[in-house]
């Protein structure tokens, strides 16, 4: 075969080291591939409408599916009656509690199992029945034509009365989910060697997932084997999970994910729509699509729990943390589904303080549950940390940047081990000079002064993230073809992120060969290997090292096949760019592409698998932003002007699919600041109001500044794993909204405790500033 | 999911009156019906598009030296119009302001003029006073976003029109097609107060349709303008809006008409604002008379009263606009 253009650097482009046998790769000095901007390998597809998503699978016989929903935040379904839905022109399958392939059936929140249609319906939106038909439309019919009737039961909204004693039991073992502890040192003499004592209560609200494609899947069976087009962040999550409550082997589900149009946690598992696609699928035996409306997604597929947080926080007149006391209240929703998952961790590890206590209670309300959304519990206790830092560093007269600098730990608190690199430091000092914070703080300060109504603000924080080191297991193969081009096969899905083209960039660096002619396979159980799903800022650091071992593995097989051409030990041997050449002896070289084994065998096969992760250090990605914002004191009407991030999230793979995580992080934290919230009706019939996009208000172009900054803070961590890198997709949105409270403070003198801070809230509070 | 209906696109104006059944709907641009049908709100047998109706669409002058605009021009057109900007820069402002540019785009001004209100409960699936039920949830419930003046203690809806504030102010008119006769209604009139109906948007009967707004000419002396307070700073709907068209001679004011908009169930003028600045000079002392009078019988609700100082902080600031620079 000829050899192709590109498929070989043939500038002598210096490939990394292959190491011996049973030997760790070198960390990478230079890189020649990583780094770069890179455009995605999928460009085209995603632009051109070409890639497949999920919601555009069509297949032969396919019909389509739909879900009666309890419209009731609590009640107890009394009679379902599908006699004349059954018989509506088009209808292939009904499946009710009362069915009997569905009346054995669990679904599982957490540790809690139950019947897949429970008679207590415990939140809006929870599947009664199921149908699937011929068209939309007339399934949609059908749904209208079953016959239900409700026991109306009382409900709470409200997270802060779920426990009262006149809040109606939403499951026999009463409100209370569960509750967590944690403290170090000694908090009350903390706050005794304090020379300032501060405490505050903090509300965040619920956000509800928005990913831009909807939730659900198409579903088909063959024989036996149930094949599954789900739109998901990990498809051998889905197949486990429906393996299981099937009853199936998992070599007979089948789950494939190529394209998703995000997830942002929600998409972690199977919902219960994968389960109803399936069992209507093989009633009607036809294959059932079934993606849900946005409406439907609103009520039933995740969202970020509401908090409430209360925050006692001392100080030292030098800026020296001595005590923080915390506690959280939030709601799982309906079932267990984390209320306050991980809502602590930012007090527990991100500054320096010796006396620490948090408590949270996460509690049963009657609405949707909670799924992961991006960084759990992080922005909603960064939001009342940072605030306080702020108002700290402002009773002791420190700048709020050097409060901070004052108190970066050295270690993990919260794990009581070492990081293996921490950038807090660096995040925080040269994000406040690449921002220009002292200058913007003095600006701002002097344009206040003057007689305008516009005022303005400038104001940070920063966050380190839970995880985001990655870790086993992950299997990868390469495949390089004889004329030097490769194919890459993992099971891990690109939510959005770029995870393609991270990986391929990652093969060409270590192969030497161009991104271009690395053809990736992906996120489908029958032909790729085996990955944990796309979720808690992992999948580089878990991946990325993977790939890398798999193309040391194919290199280190072609070394083995190039002796053979050349008469020298393999040891001797390594790669000049796209030849293979002999250490002792310069004269005996072989272009790849000419190796005799390889263009006989057509293919070399390299397994890369995920190496563990260091011992007892922590590996976490840190960031610090910094925003300016000007606010009319008249209308309440905000402008954020501009935004920095500066972000220690290991190495940089892709500069361009890294800087748009961070403008998208930046964005998200925007809609969980000032712009999103769920709204129940709370006082009357506890029913979800706002359920579409002009009532759940998320951030639109004209709420994001033109003016975002990423700027990376890269730290060598050899330690971390193969290719240094840590995570990056959360703490993108941890201190987004903080910052921008603090700004909000230094512009009007308000500390905004409730999030988000909208015109409404913002005209609230100047009136009641004003009024004193 | 929208219900079967069947559809309808005349050619003449006659033929879509004709059309115009007791279970059929006009659609202009369609963006706010299709909402409504999918949600249920609206379950017409027939749908009656004017989209071949291209004599509805355009913009032309009058022979009185003001402007008619046909019914089925689009939002976009309008704002972009040199004439509308140069003669009434309060509607070309309104045009900008509306929604996102894709609904520009595809919004008429007919349309606008017709559109059903955004309150949740009348939207979502609560049976609500103005769909026929018996109570207006907002009262209670969550009415953050919700009137503070005109709502009769009935319902709570605010007009969601940024069109309707500032031709009720530009004194401008619709000119409208019935099956038996045509007429002419001011647009200060075309909007029903939940007291006279609680049910209703417009006056206009089932089988009418607007063909035209017509503007008056304008004097040298009008200024006008359109000013919108939103939750976010696109693609929404006025938390609080106004309308200005003010007879200025040099920095008195002749005349006035204010209009609100996120304020009330219709486009509410605010005659009490007027008086205020009516026959004095736009100074200091003036403008701060005005922005307190806005909230005059302004009767909120218990989360909705910042909407009163948010009035006020807006009338003041957009009045501001309106005062000569270098005075004071």
């Amino acid at each position: 075969m000829a050899e192709q253009k590109n498929s070989y650097y043939t500038q002598g482009l210096s490939v990394p080291e292959t190491p011996a046998p049973g030997e760790e790769p070198a960390f990478w000095k230079q890189t020649h591939v990583v780094g770069k901007r890179l455009p995605r390998v999928d460009a085209y597809e995603r632009v051109s409408g070409a890639a497949v998503y999920p919601s555009d699978i069509t297949l032969p016989n396919m019909i389509y599916g739909a879900v009666l929903r309890c419209p009731h935040p609590h009640a107890n379904v009394t009679k379902v009656d599908v006699s004349r839905a059954k018989k509506m022109p088009g209808v292939r399958a009904v499946i009710t509690g009362q069915t009997p392939e569905a009346k054995k059936l669990k679904w599982k929140y957490n540790d809690y199992s139950g019947p897949l249609f429970d008679t207590h319906c415990r939140f809006e939106g929870e599947a009664v029945a199921a149908v699937a038909a011929d068209t939309h439309f007339q399934a949609w019919d059908a749904v209208r034509a079953i016959d239900v009737a409700y026991e109306v039961l009382p409900f709470v909204a409200d997270h802060n009365k779920a426990l009262s004693d006149d809040a109606p039991d939403i499951h026999d073992s009463g409100n209370l989910v569960g509750t967590d502890e944690y403290e170090r040192g000694d908090v009350a003499r903390g706050f005794d060697a304090a020379d300032v004592v501060l405490e505050q209560e903090y509300h965040t609200q619920s956000e509800l997932h928005t990913p831009m494609e909807l939730h659900g899947c198409v579903a088909g069976w063959d024989k036996d084997r149930l094949t599954l087009w789900e739109s998901t962040q990990g498809v051998y999550a889905v197949q486990s999970e429906i393996a299981e409550i099937l009853n199936l082997p998992l070599s007979k589900v089948r789950v494939i994910g190529h394209y998703m149009g995000g997830g942002f946690g929600s998409k972690l598992k199977p919902g219960k729509y994968t389960v109803l696609a399936a069992l209507l699928a093989r009633q009607s035996g036809r294959p059932v699509k079934l993606i849900l409306t946005r409406e439907e997604t609103y009520l039933c597929t995740g969202n970020r729990p509401a908090s409430t947080m209360h925050l006692k926080a001392g100080v030292k007149k030098d800026g020296t943390l001595t005590a923080c006391d915390f506690t959280c209240t939030g709601p799982s929703g309906a079932y267990p589904a984390g209320g306050t998952a991980l809502v602590d961790w930012q007090i527990r590890d991100l500054y320096a303080c010796d006396n620490v206590r948090c408590a949270s209670k996460d509690v049963y309300i009657n609405a949707g549950p909670a799924r992961p959304f991006r960084a759990p519990g992080h922005p909603q206790a960064s939001w009342a940390l940072e605030q306080m830092m702020d108002d700290l560093a402002d009773k002791i007269g420190m700048d709020p940047v050097a409060l901070r600098l004052k108190n970066i730990p050295e270690i993990s608190q919260g794990r009581n081990q070492p990081y293996t690199t921490t950038g807090l430091k660096q995040c925080i000092e040269k994000g406040a000079e690449q921002f220009g914070w002292k200058k913007a703080v003095e600006r701002a300060k002097a344009h206040n002064q003057t007689d305008t109504h516009i005022k303005r603000g400038v104001g940070m924080g920063a966050c380190v993230w839970f995880v985001g080191g990655g870790g086993p297991p992950s299997t990868v193969i390469i495949k390089l073809f004889r004329d030097g081009s490769v194919n890459l096969n993992m099971g891990a899905s690109d939510i959005g992120t770029g995870t393609k083209t991270v990986m391929a960039m990652v093969a060409a660096e270590e192969l030497g060969v161009a991104p271009e002619v690395i053809q990736i396979e992906h996120a489908d159980t029958e032909t790729t290997q085996y990955a944990t799903p796309s979720g808690g800022s992992k999948t580089v650091p878990t991946e990325s090292p993977t790939v890398r071992n798999a193309a040391i593995a194919v290199k280190r097989q072609l070394l083995e096949m190039a002796s053979e051409d050349l008469n020298v030990p393999a040891s001797d041997l390594d790669y000049e760019g796209a030849q293979i050449i002999s250490r002792n002896d310069k004269n005996k070289r072989i272009k790849v592409t000419d190796v005799s084994r390889l263009k006989k065998r057509g293919v070399v096969v390299g397994v890369g698998y995920r190496g563990p992760n260091p011992p007892k250090k922590s590996v976490n990605p840190f960031a610090a932003q910094f925003c300016e914002l000007a606010v009319n004191t008249k209308t309440g009407e905000m402008q954020i002007l501009r935004f920095l991030s500066a972000n220690d999230s290991g190495r940089v793979l892709d500069r361009l699919t890294y800087d748009n995580q961070v403008f998208g992080g930046i964005v998200m934290g925007i809609g969980f600041g000032m712009t999103e919230f769920r709204q129940l009706d709370a006082r009357q019939t506890g029913r979800l109001c706002n359920r579409n996009w002009h009532d759940y208000k998320l951030p639109t172009a004209l709420d994001v500044p033109v003016d975002m900054e990423s700027l990376p803070i890269e730290i060598d961590d050899p330690e971390a794993n193969n290719t240094g890198t840590k995570g990056l997709g959360e703490p993108v949105t941890i201190p987004t909204a903080a910052a921008i409270a603090n700004a909000l403070f230094m512009a009007t003198g308000i500390r905004f405790t409730r999030a988000p801070v909208n015109p409404i809230e913002m005209r609230r509070h100047l009136t009641a500033k004003k009024e004193g | 999911m929208l219900p079967d209906f069947s559809y309808i696109q005349p050619e003449t104006v006659k033929e879509a009156v004709d059309a115009l059944t007791d279970d059929a709907v006009v659609c202009a641009g369609g963006s706010d019906l299709l909402g409504c049908m999918r949600e249920g709100i609206i379950t017409p047998a027939r749908v009656v598009s004017l989209e071949a109706l291209d004599q509805l669409k355009g913009i032309t002058k009058t022979p009185e030296g003001g402007l008619a605009i046909g019914a089925m021009t689009t939002i976009a057109d309008i704002a972009k119009n040199p004439l509308v900007n140069s003669m009434y820069p309060g509607l070309a402002q309104g045009a900008r302001q509306v929604a996102s540019p894709q609904l520009r785009n595809q919004g008429t001004i007919g349309g606008n003029l017709c559109q059903k209100p955004r309150c949740w409960y009348y939207r979502g699936e609560f049976d609500c006073l103005r769909k026929g039920g018996k109570l207006c949830y907002a009262r209670r419930g969550q009415h953050q976003f919700h009137a503070i003046f005109g709502h009769d203690n009935l319902c709570y809806i605010t007009h969601p029109s940024d069109t309707a504030p500032p031709l009720v102010s530009l004194n401008a008119r619709v000119l409208v097609k019935g099956p038996e006769k045509n007429r002419t209604i001011p647009v200060a009139q075309l909007h029903v107060a939940p007291s006279f109906n609680p049910r209703a948007e417009t006056v206009l009967e089932p089988k009418e349709i607007i063909t035209r707004v017509v503007l008056p000419p304008v004097s040298e002396n009008l200024k006008s303008s359109y000013r919108k307070v939103r939750a976010r700073r696109a693609w929404d709907f006025a938390l609080a809006g106004v309308a200005l068209a003010l007879e200025m001679d040099g920095d008195t004011v002749l005349d006035a008409r204010v209009v609100l908009s996120g304020a009330a169930p219709i486009p509410w003028r605010s005659s009490a604002v007027e008086k205020t600045i009516i026959g004095h000079q736009l100074n200091r002392q003036t403008i701060a008379a005005a922005a307190a009078a806005v909230t005059k019988n302004a009767e909120p609700l218990e989360k909705n009263t910042y909407k009163t100082y948010l009035f006020e902080g807006m009338i003041e600031e957009e009045l501001a606009r309106f005062t000569p620079r270098d005075q004071e």
